[in-house]
């Protein structure tokens, strides 16, 4: 029985889930604490709850039926994020929300696990070939359509993150190296304009590199490196249609010092507050910057500097640790899994949660810039914990399904 | 596309190592920022750095349509308490200054403690002067302990029209968890009337103050000069179309009533008065809100926080006959020579319904004069009960009006599928028409429903959506902004309102009139009385009517709980505030109110039953 139990139920991933889950919840009780009785924190345990039952859901759905509705799916998340963008409610200058209730819902988070399923039920297909510049592109489109729809929202940060699962899931999906330059090369030019000239340069001195050592022909890798750098310096010329908070945003990363109170000082204060935290931290709802409010919404985009300023490096270390092994786990079952279309959605999970734990905590500890994504499984946010429950228990759904083909 | 090309074991091992490498760079990050770095940033948390304070806006004031201040703020001091600067043996001293008893004070340190460590939390409120200066004198013994200056509100006028304008209190628990992230524990909101229903407009924006501190807390002065700081936008102020002379004199009037008057402005629903008594001072919650007093209000048998303005459905009484008239005269039924029989009393199956007196042969317009039952007991049967529901609902009752005040009840207007519901089809016969002819058994209104009916007879026919609000002054883009209001017609035609009015104005000013007494001096008025039986007690007194005749300015309704005649104890008032509001003073001797307490009810509940016997 106990055999049974180990052989087709994922307990450990689901232990790695629940457990950063209640940190979250815990963080978010901390650093809510005197703003007003406790509603976001109420809120976010009812959302547990029913993002708990989503996970079970996708952890008990028949794999082949996943299969054949991922398109149907991501068709209907792709109409809802179209009716978002009409009529979406606002919320910090960004409209990506559904007003239902008092609560709102944020399909751009649907949208996420709607895409890596279309995109492994499309790459999985055995008439699908990466070689044939049509199924390249027509993978990359399944991407970049909802990207498109949730940067004009505008929410750059989510938006990022449909273009970053891609990488790794053709990857896995067999793409060779000069494919994933080509793609890899525009995104490195774009990021090192933002930084800098300098980072600029490496950037496109890297992309040359890239796509020199892996090219298969000359004439496609001069055009692409020619649309790289076009690109590259296009960017200041787009930066400057952003809207004032992101550009604001982008500018304080470069250098938080210069603005401390501007979008500079949440970094300065998040560092502050993960620094001062120590070995073992303040202890529970001890933290000076957590409970004077020092980071404004620490809830949502700084939740990572509870742990670290209140349970200090143990804790801090705890949660990366945690993060770590479920990430491992997914690209563990993406291997054991003998249907592809299982394998290439496990990594697109992986991509995408890997992702937002490398910008969101790397931005708290100010090495990466603030784009506002939420850190899985611990910012408040109801939308974001359903998919990414939803998300986990894909993951169990593959392990225990590892041996069908 | 084959199979072996997806997940590649070497991809897969390039995946590991990548996911891997990224998890270290965080890990290396984390490293050097609370091991390496521990030092450098523990001592900047420690010398940390700003904390926000928030500051109040001023909530908005309210005038008159003259200008008045009806609603004032003013300041009360409190002593706050911040519990990391706090030494505890200072508590029974501290007790002693406050006037507290030491458990007490203790209590709430524990509950300021449990709020926050660093923020200053209110632990007395509105200081009287004594307790103020002795604190003050003690300041520096005591770290943690500082005042703060908040605002209250005051009521410069004699008018208390605490159902109108509602009143402020702190913020309970419940509510903090229901209206959303603005409000803080030990904030004001508004309460009731006005106050709650334009509270996002009346309250303001909070605003925030930085200061430099330190870990503790403690203050080291204001932070880079307060260029960040941001300024608390004031709440709007509110410009009604009351009058508050003649709401404290109609106030005045009703001192030892349970009940209510509405007076309102017919050319646009705008509301002169409303009083609703009993009432209470709302300036009592205003700084403190004292919690036993609370608990008095709210189990007082008498129901002072009651709006009997506009949340009650009392019986009309023959104030509704007009109503009926309508109907009559725009179906056709009836023209005004038609004539009936009145011999005192009428048979309807087994049941006889009386009059006073037998009136004789009476048309529409004497039988409102003289308020004839049988007349209007024999039109019911033959307008029939649709027709009567149709035009009860064309001078808006058996709905809310809309008023800007919130609280307001439907009311109940009924109909044949209503009896089918509440009785059963075939359970309920005729009869019980015969009372609803003459606004007794099943229809309830409340006095604003009926003041706004008699504006409607006022003006010719148009229903207002009655408003206390004139215009709300934007202090953002500094202009005086309208409040808009709906209005739709009646659709009766003129020539029938003119008999009705005609026979309102007989009522007042015709020998056999029955609302003589709400004559007002050098004006011609029209009007009509009503006394609705209860079985709960004495007759509710009713009055409904307007003045002047051909160009009303004013329409008035009031009604008396168990009071008696309506032309006896109701009219008198109307006249009065009627007179007050048209000449801005009295033209004649009012002798003084005597004050007898007035009687318990057992119940409020106001709809009497339709009568069987």
């Amino acid at each position: 029985m106990i055999d049974y139990f180990k052989e087709y139920f994922d307990y450990k991933l689901l232990a790695v889930t629940l457990a950063l889950t209640v940190i979250g919840l815990v963080s978010i009780y901390s650093a809510t604490y005197d703003a007003g009785v406790g509603v976001i924190f109420t809120r976010q345990a009812i959302w547990s709850g029913a993002a708990f039952l989503a996970l079970l859901v996708a952890t008990f759905f028949p794999l082949r039926t996943l299969q054949r509705i991922a398109f149907p799916l991501y068709t209907g998340t792709i109409v809802l994020l179209l009716i978002v963008l009409v009529v979406g409610r606002t919320i910090s200058g960004s409209k990506s929300w559904f007003g239902v209730g008092g609560m709102g819902i944020q399909p751009s988070e649907f949208a996420k696990v709607a895409t890596i399923l279309a995109l492994a039920a499309f790459l999985s297909k055995p008439t699908t070939n990466l070689a044939e510049a049509k199924h390249l592109f027509i993978a990359i489109g399944i991407a970049l359509l909802p990207m498109i729809l949730v940067f004009f929202q505008p929410d750059v940060g989510t938006s990022l993150v449909f273009f970053a699962l891609l990488i790794p899931v053709l990857y896995w999906s067999g793409a060779d190296n000069f494919t994933l330059a080509i793609i890899l090369s525009p995104l490195l030019a774009a990021f090192g304009a933002l930084l800098g000239t300098i980072p600029f340069v490496i950037a496109v001195l890297i992309s040359l590199a890239l796509l020199y050592y892996t090219k298969k022909n000359l004439f496609t890798a001069a055009v692409v490196f020619g649309v790289t750098i076009a690109i590259g310096l296009s960017v200041q010329a787009v930066f400057e249609r952003l809207p004032m908070y992101q550009q604001k945003r982008i500018v304080a990363f470069l250098n938080p010092e210069t603005d401390p109170l501007g979008s500079g000082y949440n970094v300065l204060q998040s560092k502050v507050a993960i620094g001062s935290g120590g070995l073992f931290g303040k202890g529970f709802l001890q933290g000076t910057q957590t409970q004077l409010n020092f980071i404004p919404e620490q809830w949502t985009d700084f939740i990572y500097c509870v742990p670290g300023e209140e349970f200090g490096f143990a804790g801090a270390s705890l949660v990366l640790i945690l993060f770590g092994v479920f990430l491992l786990r997914g690209i563990k079952i993406a291997g054991l899994s003998k249907n592809p279309f299982s394998g290439i959605a496990a990594i697109g999970i992986v991509g995408a949660l890997t992702t937002h734990v490398l910008i969101n905590i790397g931005m708290s500890m100010g090495i990466m810039p603030v784009i506002g994504i939420p850190l899985p499984f611990l910012s408040y946010g109801g939308s974001a914990l359903v998919a990414n429950m939803t998300m986990a228990g894909l993951l169990m759904n593959f392990y225990s399904n590892r041996k069908t083909y | 596309m084959s199979e072996r090309e997806i997940g590649h074991p070497a991809r897969r091992r390039v995946l590991t190592i990548a996911t891997i490498s990224i998890m270290a760079l965080l890990f290396v990050r984390l490293c050097q920022l609370q091991l390496l770095y521990h030092g450098e940033f523990g001592k900047k948390s420690q010398e940390n750095s700003v904390r926000s304070v928030v500051k109040d806006p001023i909530r908005g004031y309210i005038s008159d349509r003259r200008g008045s201040l009806v609603v004032d703020v003013g300041p009360f001091y409190s002593v706050t308490l911040t519990p990391s600067e706090y030494d505890p043996r200072n508590t029974p001293f501290l007790a002693q200054l406050l006037g507290l008893s030491q458990s007490a004070l203790e209590e709430r340190i524990a509950k300021a403690i449990s709020y926050s460590r660093f923020v200053p939390t209110r632990i007395k409120r509105d200081l009287d002067y004594r307790t103020l200066a002795a604190i003050q004198e003690n300041l520096y013994l005591l770290p943690g302990i500082a005042f703060e200056v908040e605002m209250k509100r005051t009521y410069p006028t004699r008018a208390r029209a605490t159902h109108l304008l509602g009143y402020n209190r702190e913020i309970t628990e419940l509510q903090l968890g229901r209206v959303g992230d603005y409000y803080r524990l030990g904030d004001v909101i508004g309460a009731g009337g006005l106050e709650a229903s334009y509270e996002t407009i009346l309250r303001g924006q909070k605003g925030f103050t930085f200061y430099a501190v330190n870990a503790k807390g403690q203050v080291l002065g204001s932070f880079e000069e307060g260029n960040h700081d941001v300024a608390a936008k004031d709440g709007f102020d509110l410009i009604l179309n009351v009058d508050i002379g003649v709401q404290a004199f109609a106030e005045s009037l009703m001192t030892n009533y349970r009940g209510a008057l509405v007076a309102i402005d017919p050319s646009n629903g705008g509301i002169l008065a409303l009083v609703s008594k009993p009432d209470f001072d709302p300036s009592v919650f205003s700084g403190v809100t004292p919690s036993d007093l609370w608990t008095k209000l709210n189990s007082d048998m008498s129901k002072p926080l009651f709006n009997r303005a506009t949340m009650t459905r009392y019986p009309p009484g023959s104030t509704f006959k007009m109503v009926l008239a309508a109907a009559a005269l725009e179906e056709k039924i009836i023209t005004e020579n038609t004539r009936i029989q009145c011999y005192g009393a009428y048979r309807y199956g087994d049941r006889v319904f009386k009059d006073m007196k037998a009136h004789g042969s009476v048309n529409v317009v004497e039988a409102i004069q003289r308020s004839c039952n049988v007349f209007f007991y024999q039109l019911m049967m033959r307008v029939g009960f649709e027709k009567w529901t149709e035009y009860g609902r064309k001078f808006g009752f058996g709905r809310a009006t809309g008023i800007d005040i919130g609280e307001e009840t439907s009311g109940l207007l009924p109909s044949s599928s209503y009896f089918d519901r509440v009785y059963g089809k075939g359970r309920w016969t005729q009869g019980y028409l015969v009372s609803l002819s003459i606004g007794q058994g099943e229809v309830g209104v409340s006095p604003l429903q009926m003041a706004l009916y008699a504006a409607a007879l006022a003006n010719g026919g148009t229903v207002h959506q009655p408003h206390s609000v004139q215009f709300i002054r934007n202090k953002r883009l500094n202009r005086l902004e309208i409040v808009e209001h709906n209005s739709y017609p009646t659709g009766i035609s003129s020539h029938t309102m003119e008999l009705i009015r005609e026979g309102m104005r007989r009522a007042i000013h015709d020998a056999g009139g029955t609302g003589y007494a709400a004559r007002v001096p050098g004006v011609i008025s029209a009007g009509k009385t009503g006394t609705a039986e209860n079985p709960h007690g004495e007759d509710h007194a009713w009055y409904v009517g307007f003045a002047p005749f051909d160009d009303p300015k004013i329409a008035v309704a009031v009604m008396l709980e168990n009071a008696g005649f309506g032309g006896v104890k109701a009219a008198p008032i109307a006249g009065l505030v009627i007179e007050r509001y048209l000449y801005g003073e009295l033209k004649r001797y009012v002798p003084p109110p005597a004050f007898p307490s007035p009687r318990p009810v057992d119940s409020a509940r106001v709809i009497t039953q339709a009568r069987t016997d």
